[in-house]
């Protein structure tokens, strides 16, 4: 494994690396759309929020966050604050689980995230059709879901890595 | 219980207003917030609309950086496909292209018949142009499917600007900005143009599936079936939303649990666009060198050619439809009109038949009276009253039960 000085920036930007990655995905839409998949899509924003608030991880600025979902809107064409509130939502959920949870279980934490992404979804979906009138298909939401919460135990492992790194 | 309760609001305050150390705000800030500012974008204020209009000039340009790598690594991927498929690709081009001289004297002549009906048609040339604008971020978002593209309000573009790729229709503009825009693809769910089809001339409205084909959704029914397969959609121009006469895809035709699905596959493919055509009003503003001008003219005219030629091709085969269709119904009749003489034929003896069984039924009815009455209808010889055996007159007699007539007077016994 790659082991870095503690005082190089190499390291601090290793530090700040899960919000570089929001803001790239943010920016990029990070969700392997082009691989023409029918129907396929997932939200890998909500997956890296939920774990790191989770881990409340010391460089995970909740501000930043919520810029971070701001950015998201401008480029996917939501109206302002949609994503952001979502992404602060996820937060809560995730603070209310760690302050509840004496020994964290990773199914445990999993099907939580479900339940998370499921109300979340739904709070947008509600929000995008009463309040803009935006015709949305209920299917793209339900299979995003489905997927994302696959994910979630696939990326889980890689930040867990990640955080072994910088602990150790 | 009280406890649970307890522990459970002790948590939820926990998460929503305990700030860590590095936490600038609480979470419960950033929730009012962010509903706050839903709120802002919900109101159609010009101090909003100009904020996010410098947020959206500023994200869209970061987004193209930043989907410069990832941009990178598809291209070269499909460079290294596109150079794989070359050598087929050939062969298919020399194909067509010896199919297109062909027919290139035919579609010069309807070309030209064209250019006069269009001229006809009020209103269809305009003194519009079209300016080239690069596409600058395309996600292909599986919700919404738009595209940014680099001209904004600073090069005319306005609410409603028709984008184009090439000839063919991609969408309108919904959003601008001083240098950007953002375009509603034809592919969105909230997409809707009116389109002509050709050939039948039916007006239909093709509405985005967020997939990459549209489907059309409002027709009259009885026109439904007038509609065929690998038939032409081309911008009706009805709302004044689109322009006249700009393609949009080719009709295909589906069958669901027998409900009968029309789909549109547009010509132009979304999730490859570089560059569109924006149409702006007045003066043309970016400069393009001549040949740039002469090489898109050529295009365009090549586009519509082709589109003419495959109009042709398709009343060809309706053509050779109707002429198979004819031929059938004519065997069909021939078959009928045999299965007519037949049933006529039989026809008549079945009445021959009924006939005789009524004469035979007479004679039968002759015979039983003639046992009964044949005393009162024989003539004989002291007092001839009655009649010879075997005449008319006798049947007569016995018919009517031994009732005699004479000379105008009927006399009963």
């Amino acid at each position: 494994m790659i082991k870095f000085s503690k005082k190089t920036y190499l390291y601090k930007i290793y530090t700040w690396m899960p919000l570089i990655i929001l803001y790239i995905s943010v920016f990029n839409e990070f969700d392997f759309n082009y691989l023409n998949l029918e129907y396929f899509s997932f939200n890998f924003p909500f997956i890296l929020i939920f774990y790191f608030s989770l881990k409340e991880y010391h460089h995970f600025d909740f501000f930043l966050v919520f810029i971070a979902g701001l950015i998201n809107d401008t480029v996917v064409g939501l109206p302002l604050g949609i994503s952001s509130l979502s992404y602060i939502l996820i937060c809560i959920f995730a603070s209310y689980l760690r302050n509840i949870t004496i020994r964290p279980h990773l199914i445990k934490d999993w099907f939580y995230f479900l339940f998370t992404i499921s109300l979340i979804n739904s709070v947008n979906y509600s929000i995008l059709f009463l309040f803009f009138s935006f015709e949305l298909e209920i299917v793209f939401f339900l299979i995003n879901n489905f997927f994302t919460f696959l994910f979630y135990i696939f990326f889980t492992t890689i930040f867990n890595r990640y955080l072994k790194g910088i602990n150790e | 219980m009280a406890s649970s309760r307890d522990d459970f609001i002790i948590a939820i305050r926990s998460a929503f207003l305990k700030k860590s150390t590095k936490q600038k705000f609480s979470l419960l800030t950033l929730v009012f917030l962010s509903a706050f500012i839903i709120l802002l974008s919900n109101l159609d204020l010009k101090p909003i609309r100009v904020l996010k209009s410098i947020i959206s000039e500023i994200v869209f340009r970061s987004s193209f950086l930043v989907s410069i790598p990832e941009n990178f690594l598809l291209s070269s991927y499909l460079n290294i496909k596109e150079y794989s498929n070359y050598h087929k690709e050939f062969k298919i081009t020399k194909e067509e292209l010896n199919e297109l001289k062909s027919e290139n004297i035919s579609s010069k002549i309807i070309k030209s018949e064209n250019e006069e009906l269009k001229i006809l048609i009020d209103g269809y040339f305009s003194s519009k142009n079209k300016i080239l604008a690069k596409v600058i971020v395309d996600h292909e978002s599986p919700f919404l499917k738009t595209i940014i593209i680099n001209k904004g309000s600073k090069e005319k573009i306005k609410i409603g600007t028709n984008i184009y790729d090439r000839s063919y229709l991609v969408g309108r503009v919904i959003e601008v900005n001083y240098t950007t825009s953002r375009i509603l693809l034809l592919s969105d769910l909230n997409s809707s143009v009116p389109v002509s089809i050709t050939p039948g001339n039916v007006q239909a409205i093709v509405n985005g599936t967020g997939d990459k084909k549209g489907e059309i959704k409002y027709i009259k029914g009885n026109l439904i079936d007038n509609i065929k397969s690998r038939s032409i959609a081309y911008t009706s121009g009805t709302g004044s939303i689109f322009k006249s006469g700009k393609p949009v895809g080719r009709i295909e035709l589906y069958e669901e649990n027998n409900i009968k699905k029309i789909l549109i596959d547009f010509y132009s493919d979304f999730s490859q666009l570089k560059y569109v055509f924006a149409e702006v009003e007045g003066e043309i503003i970016e400069k393009q060198n001549f040949e740039e001008k002469k090489s898109t003219n050529l295009s365009t005219e090549k586009i519509k050619l082709d589109l003419i030629n495959e109009e042709l091709e398709i009343f060809k085969d309706t053509n050779l439809k109707f002429i198979d269709e004819n031929q059938n119904l004519k065997t069909e009749i021939n078959r009928l009109n045999e299965k007519m003489y037949i049933l006529e034929k039989k026809n008549n003896e079945y009445k021959n038949s009924a006939k005789k069984e009524q004469i035979d039924q007479e004679e039968l009815e002759f015979l039983r009276l003639n046992l009964l009455y044949s005393n009162r209808c024989q003539s004989k010889k002291l007092f001839s009253t009655g009649y010879n055996i075997g005449s008319k007159e006798y049947k007569d007699c016995i018919m009517r039960k031994g009732k005699k007539i004479r000379k105008g007077k009927k006399i009963n016994d």
